[in-house]
């Protein structure tokens, strides 16, 4: 497998919900419409999705309550069973495994975070970490040893013998977010891990999310309804509606080129200059020769904005961080990111 | 009341949207009344088919039974399994405890365990569980029933215990999960333990005997089958709570199904699996004590011996050492549910994170020794026992001859027996069975709908045609009478207590301690008080039903929401106006739970009462259990149970109603 | 106390070891123990005689009237106490269906009937004459029985037919069946406080005689077939006409596999026999001494030796 085969891949995926989904879609029409199909009874969780998630990419999936990006992301681990399309991970077509070969591609390579925690009340951090390891029976010297090694990576050192109701509920995300790292997972699911935490601690566990990510370089599927935690992580965000994928881009493209109506709304209220980086307005020179300083490609237009609005250039050429010319970037165009159009 | 009006509408709301019938409920229930009337009215001129049914079209149930069980027995040889189970395993089993306890010549032939060291043991468990209190609750039982002179029948009944309770625990664990597992399972045993809870207990008694062998083996059966359906019923729930997050989680960290079920969905399910042990311990504890009808040694054998010589006072003492041992396993096992791990920081030495478990052997050990030295550490002879048996005696029998205590119970005999009670009873039996079993079905239809009442005509059809009907009358005679005087007593104390915390607390404690208490201690008083007639019967089963009306009619009012009762302070409504009209609707649904189970209870009791002389069920069933006759003991522990059913399915489905009317649960 | 108990029937087992019968099973022998106390008792008594006799004995608590059910199936090996009034249908239901055999007699006489505690003679002089009871009727009328006197027959089940002899006799009677022996003492025990005159269902030999003195109602003598035959008796048209019979028999009953599985038991089992005032004497120091019943048992067999050892040393 080479590095660009996408290490999850998903072709059409439905999921329904209701007496006997199968049937009903293999005879519905294409194109009903997510009504028309309540109508009938049945409830589209998951409705004609193709995605991929790309090696050590971050995409988040963004959507209201009821969207469908819990469900969609509990059909790539197969904690639901899909009613139609296909999903392959790491080449293989889950919806073909038998419940060994499943629960053994759980133990090696997924980890997953919930919103809640669902942590065991009966065990403690430790135990808790040391779950996914004991149930692939894994010696108890060894997986202490592992289960350390992550309290740590999570700073939580310390609070090894805690039981769950004696930490805060950042503390128990950690212990969350420890145990699914703890079989050290190639994908990575979170589910909203940071809905249920209070803004300040929620703002630090981005932080630490970050820093982790740095770190493991995993590829991971982050579930959240909040847009500007979406904007602050993905590398690509997917935001869904009533089951569909509205938009599937990265966050300075969808900023600046919002799909439907439906995305435009979320993006309005947003400072787009934080969001866009210089790299996107980057237009080939065709020939013209650059005039000045290039800008850095990886600041934002917000990072830019005092050298922008003193530049005097039209066209601002723009380099990567190894001084690579990429191209050239329109000022008025930056200004108007910047600024707005009015 | 405001409320039936309202429950009315919504009845006849929803009868009228489903346009089934062009009648409404209401005239539907005028109809039946009317006839019920015309046929009671009516019944010079009667056919006799109507009054009451035909010998001759009574089916031989009884013999069919017996003919089922004598297939099961001698065909299928079911028999010889359960014989081989009573004398293999189960007796090994109760042996074993039996050595340990009080020393019955069996593997692995021990003297018997000294009591100090079960006293001291039972003291540091309790400290683990609940502190001082709860050390001295435990260990000061086990004292008590030492220093009582009672130690070796105790042990008795607690041998049984050791072994009926976990077979209890365990058996309705596993079919708790099963029943869980496919719904299909669920949906049969539902009933099957519907009428397991509602059989008199007198039916498990028989069949034990018969197929599990006079004596302990059959006591401990019959105890575990009546344990069985709340830890059941417990072990679905709790599974069935457990938190979708934490089962997916189970599946991420990649758990196989038994992996799930062992390390996930049972440790999650702890609480409810916990208090199923706890209701499991209380309800083998009281049936362990009747068993003694069935030649079960310890305390309830004891007790029988002593009510047969008419020894008040020794009686008392073993009601007190019964109601203690209830309570500590009841308070013990409750804060074993509350009991949360405690966490020890990485470092502690191991003797430090077992200090309790050390504690409890050292404890036990120290004593064990002590006792090979000093006797009475070992045991209490009859001589050193501080039992007060005959002052007991003459202090009950002194009280009883009170002048003013015999004045008014002469007068509330003659005033019961004479205008109330005979009166009431010869009214019911006169009425024809046909007007009668459509009362019921009035009655039904009214309350609980549809569903209730088709039960209620199906189950009182099954009532009279088992040929029991006169005897069948009686006993809910009784448990009519019993119901209607402990709500005129349990309603008016619940709302008196309710008014403050203090009064809550203590009426609750002695509300458990009233239930506790062995049932048939409350015959001899009562027979006592009120001499062998209806007014001792229905006395006695007032004691117990006015328990449950009590308890709910606290529950009830103290859990009405803050807001209503201050929306209707603010409104300027008085103390009276704020009961009637805001407090006592919003608790009618869970005083109708306590209603449900006063009823329940009564239907237990009234069996009982057999003892102090009826001419009901009970009274038949008592003599079945003299001999061999299975069939008619299971019919007449039919009925009960079918009656009894009749008013659980009505009144459990009026509640549901109501709360769902009043937007509560 | 117990381990004395055991010495002293060790010492006995092996004084008397001749006597016994070398093929004596060592499985235990099954005792039953009902709700009285002097077949309590004597089920101790008779449990330590045959420990003294070297056998292993178990005693199990069960129903008196079910336990003839439980030997014919060998679940229990012998019954004590079979009284002619109060377990003879059982018993000899027992007997039919095979199973359980006739142990014999003891020397002891049962009588049970209508009973009255000694304070109610105060009230009706003329007893213990049963026109004279039935002359004072109304002294024993209650609320609920008019002005009929009230009598408290024994339970139901027990069918002393206390209704058919008001009737045959004419008498101006009531009758209630108590619902258990308990029941009973409870009603002697309300009515002794201020006492009231009572007439009630009762037997010998029982504790009761030591707690309230008192005397059976002497009815018409009985007369063999008086319960089947109505010329029988003083009314020629009617059954149970007469009193019940004033000596009744008290059986031993035994399993009939006993006597080839413990011959030297069984034949210590037909020897036994016991008095009236020997058994009344097991009774009171249970019931007036408030002994627990294995000290009872040792108490007695201490003060008797001549009476059981003379069952044990004939054993051969």
């Amino acid at each position: 497998m080479t590095v660009d085969t996408p290490v999850i891949s998903c072709r059409n995926v439905w999921k329904l919900f209701g007496p006997s989904p199968r049937q009903y879609l293999a005879a519905m029409p294409q194109g009903l419409s997510y009504e028309s199909i309540q109508a009938d009874g049945y409830i589209a969780g998951v409705k004609d999705v193709s995605l991929d998630v790309s090696r050590g990419e971050m995409l988040v999936i963004m959507g209201l309550s009821g969207s469908g990006k819990s469900t969609l992301v509990r059909c790539f681990s197969r904690l639901h069973e899909i009613t139609g399309g296909e999903i392959i991970v790491e080449g293989q077509n889950i919806m073909e495994l038998d419940d060994k070969a499943l629960i053994d591609m759980r133990r090696q390579k997924m980890g997953m975070v919930f919103q809640s925690f669902g942590l065991l009340p009966h065990r403690t951090v430790l135990d808790n970490v040391a779950f996914p390891l004991e149930m692939r029976g894994q010696d108890k010297h060894d997986r202490r040893e592992r289960a350390l090694e992550v309290i740590k990576l999570v700073g939580l050192e310390g609070r090894e013998e805690y039981f769950p109701r004696e930490l805060s509920g950042g503390q128990q995300q950690r212990v969350g977010i420890a145990r699914s790292l703890a079989i050290e997972p190639d994908i990575w699911f979170l589910d909203e891990p940071f809905s249920a935490l209070d803004p300040l601690i929620r703002r630090e566990m981005q932080d630490e999310f970050l820093r982790l990510q740095e770190m493991l370089g995993k590829t991971i599927v982050f579930i959240t309804h909040d847009f500007d935690e979406a904007l602050r992580l993905a590398d690509r965000i997917a935001i869904m509606k009533e089951g569909a994928v509205e938009q599937c881009d990265t966050p300075d493209q969808i900023v600046l080129n919002p799909a439907t109506p439906y995305v435009r709304k979320f993006t309005e209220e947003i400072d787009k200059a934080r969001v866009v980086h210089a790299r996107v307005l980057v237009k080939p020179l065709n020939g013209k020769a650059p005039e000045g300083d290039p800008f850095p490609a990886e600041r934002t237009i917000h990072q830019l904005a005092r050298q922008l609005v003193n530049d005097t250039r039209d066209e601002i050429p723009v380099a990567d961080k190894n001084g690579t010319l990429l191209g050239a970037m329109n000022r008025q165009e930056a200004l108007d990111v910047l600024l707005g159009t009015e | 009341m405001s409320c039936w009006g309202q429950s009315d509408m919504a009845n006849i709301a929803t009868d009228m949207s489903d346009g089934s019938t062009g009648l409404s409920k209401t005239r539907i229930i005028q109809i039946m009344i009317a006839v019920a009337v015309l046929l009671t009215a009516a019944k010079p001129i009667l056919p006799d088919f109507l009054i009451r049914l035909p010998e001759a079209w009574i089916p031989p149930m009884a013999v069919w039974m017996d003919a089922i069980f004598n297939f099961i027995i001698d065909d299928l040889k079911l028999a010889v399994l359960t014989r081989w189970i009573a004398e293999g395993p189960l007796e090994f089993m109760l042996d074993t405890t039996a050595n340990l306890l009080f020393g019955k010549r069996r593997w692995p032939n021990f003297e018997p365990i000294p009591w100090t060291a079960i006293a001291a043991t039972a003291a540091v468990i309790g400290y683990y569980l609940g502190g001082w209190r709860m050390a001295l609750l435990a260990g000061g039982t086990f004292v008590w029933t030492a220093l009582i002179g009672q130690w070796k029948i105790a042990m008795q009944t607690m041998s049984v215990l050791a072994v009926a309770a976990p077979m209890a625990f365990l058996i309705g664990l596993f079919l708790g999960i099963i029943a869980w597992k496919w719904a299909w399972f669920d949906r049969a045993i539902k009933p099957i333990l519907s009428v397991l809870q509602t059989l008199p207990f007198f039916t498990y008694l028989l069949p034990a005997v018969i197929f599990f062998k006079v004596g302990p083996t059959a006591g401990a059966v019959a105890t575990i089958i009546y344990a069985i359906p709340p830890m059941i019923l417990m072990t679905t729930l709790g599974l069935k709570k457990v938190s979708p997050e934490v089962v997916e989680a189970g599946k991420m960290a990649g758990c196989s199904k038994w992996q799930m079920l062992r390390s996930v969905y049972i440790p999650a399910a702890r609480t409810e699996i916990l208090v199923g042990v706890n209701q499991v311990i209380m309800l083998c504890l009281a049936m362990v004590v009747l068993t003694a009808f069935i030649g079960m040694p310890g305390l309830g054998a004891k007790l029988l011996a002593m009510m047969g010589s008419f020894k008040l006072g020794r009686s008392f003492e073993i009601g007190v050492t019964i109601v203690l041992i209830a309570v500590m396993l009841d308070r013990m096992s409750k804060a074993w549910v509350i009991k949360l791990p405690e966490h020890f920081e990485r470092g502690t030495p191991w003797w430090k994170r077992h200090g309790y478990a050390l504690a409890t052997v050292a404890a036990f050990v120290a004593f064990v020794l002590i006792a090979q030295v000093v006797q009475v550490a070992d045991h209490i002879t009859r001589q050193q026992s501080f039992t007060q048996g005959k002052e007991l005696d003459n202090l009950i029998k002194g009280i009883l001859a009170i002048d003013a205590i015999q004045a008014v119970t002469e007068w509330l005999r003659w005033f019961l027996n004479v205008w109330v009670l005979i009166p009431f009873r010869n009214a019911l039996l006169w009425i024809p069975t046909s007007a009668f079993i459509l009362g019921i079905v009035t009655l039904s239809y009214y309350l609980g709908g549809k569903r209730p009442a088709i039960y209620a005509a199906i189950f009182f059809s099954i009532v009279a045609l088992s040929g029991w009907w006169d005897r069948s009358v009686i006993t809910l005679y009784a448990v009519i009478s019993a119901v209607i005087i402990s709500t005129f007593i349990g309603i008016p104390l619940g709302i008196a207590a309710s008014r403050s915390d203090k009064w809550s607390k203590r009426i609750l404690l002695a509300c458990d301690t009233a239930q506790t208490f062995p049932s048939f201690i409350y015959l001899i008083p009562a027979i006592m008080l009120f001499g062998v007639n209806d007014v001792a019967v229905v006395f006695s089963i007032v004691i117990f039903t006015t328990v449950p009306l009590t308890r709910y009619t606290i529950e009830g009012l103290r859990t009405v929401p803050a807001e209503m009762t201050e929306a209707a302070d603010m409104s300027g409504a008085t103390a009276k106006q704020k009961l009637m009209s805001v407090q006592l609707p919003l608790a009618l649904p869970t005083m109708a739970v306590g209603f449900n189970q006063a009823i329940i209870f009564a239907f237990f009791m009234v069996i009982i009462a057999a003892f102090i002389g009826t001419q009901d069920l009970g009274q038949e069933l008592q003599k079945t259990l003299a001999g061999t006759e299975l069939g008619k003991n299971i019919v007449l522990g039919m009925n009960v149970s079918l009656m009894a059913l009749t008013f659980d399915l009505t009144i459990m489905s009026w509640a549901e109603k109501r709360k769902k009317a009043l937007g509560l649960g | 106390m117990k381990t004395t108990a055991l010495l002293s029937a060790a010492a006995l087992a092996f004084a008397s070891s001749t006597a016994v019968f070398a093929e004596d099973s060592s499985d235990p022998i099954v005792i039953p123990i009902h709700n009285w106390s002097s077949q309590i008792v004597m089920s101790n008594v008779v449990g330590q005689i045959l420990e003294a006799n070297g056998n292993n004995v178990e005693y199990v608590t069960t129903d008196s009237q079910a336990v003839y059910e439980s030997i014919r199936l060998g679940d229990v090996t012998l019954e004590l106490e079979v009284w002619e009034g109060a377990f003879g249908a059982s018993f000899r239901a027992a007997l039919e269906k095979g199973g359980i055999v006739d142990a014999g007699d003891h020397d002891a006489v049962t009588r049970e009937d209508w009973w009255y505690p000694m304070w109610t003679k105060e009230s009706c002089p003329g007893l213990p004459s049963w026109e004279a009871l039935n002359d004072c009727a109304e002294v024993f009328a209650t609320a609920e029985t008019g002005d009929k006197g009230r009598y408290l027959d024994g339970p139901v089940d027990w069918l002393k037919h206390g209704k058919e002899r008001v009737e045959a006799l004419g008498m101006n009677f009531t009758v209630i069946n108590a619902g258990s022996a308990a029941a009973l003492w409870a009603e002697i025990g309300a009515a002794e406080a201020d006492k009231k005159p009572v007439v009630v269902f009762n037997w010998t030999p029982n504790f009761a005689e030591a707690v309230w003195p008192g005397e059976f109602v002497e009815f018409p003598e009985w007369v063999d077939g008086c319960d089947k035959d109505p010329a029988v008796g003083p009314n020629p048209d009617a059954l149970y006409d007469c009193g019940n019979p004033a000596t009744g028999y008290l059986k031993k009953a035994a399993w009939d596999g006993m006597e080839g599985k413990w011959p030297s038991a069984y034949k210590v089992l037909t020897n036994i026999s016991f008095t009236n005032p020997q058994i009344a004497e097991m009774a009171k120091l249970v019931d007036v001494d408030e002994m627990e019943p294995e000290e009872a048992a040792e108490a007695w067999l201490e003060a008797n030796p001549d009476v059981w050892k003379s069952w044990l040393s004939s054993g051969s």
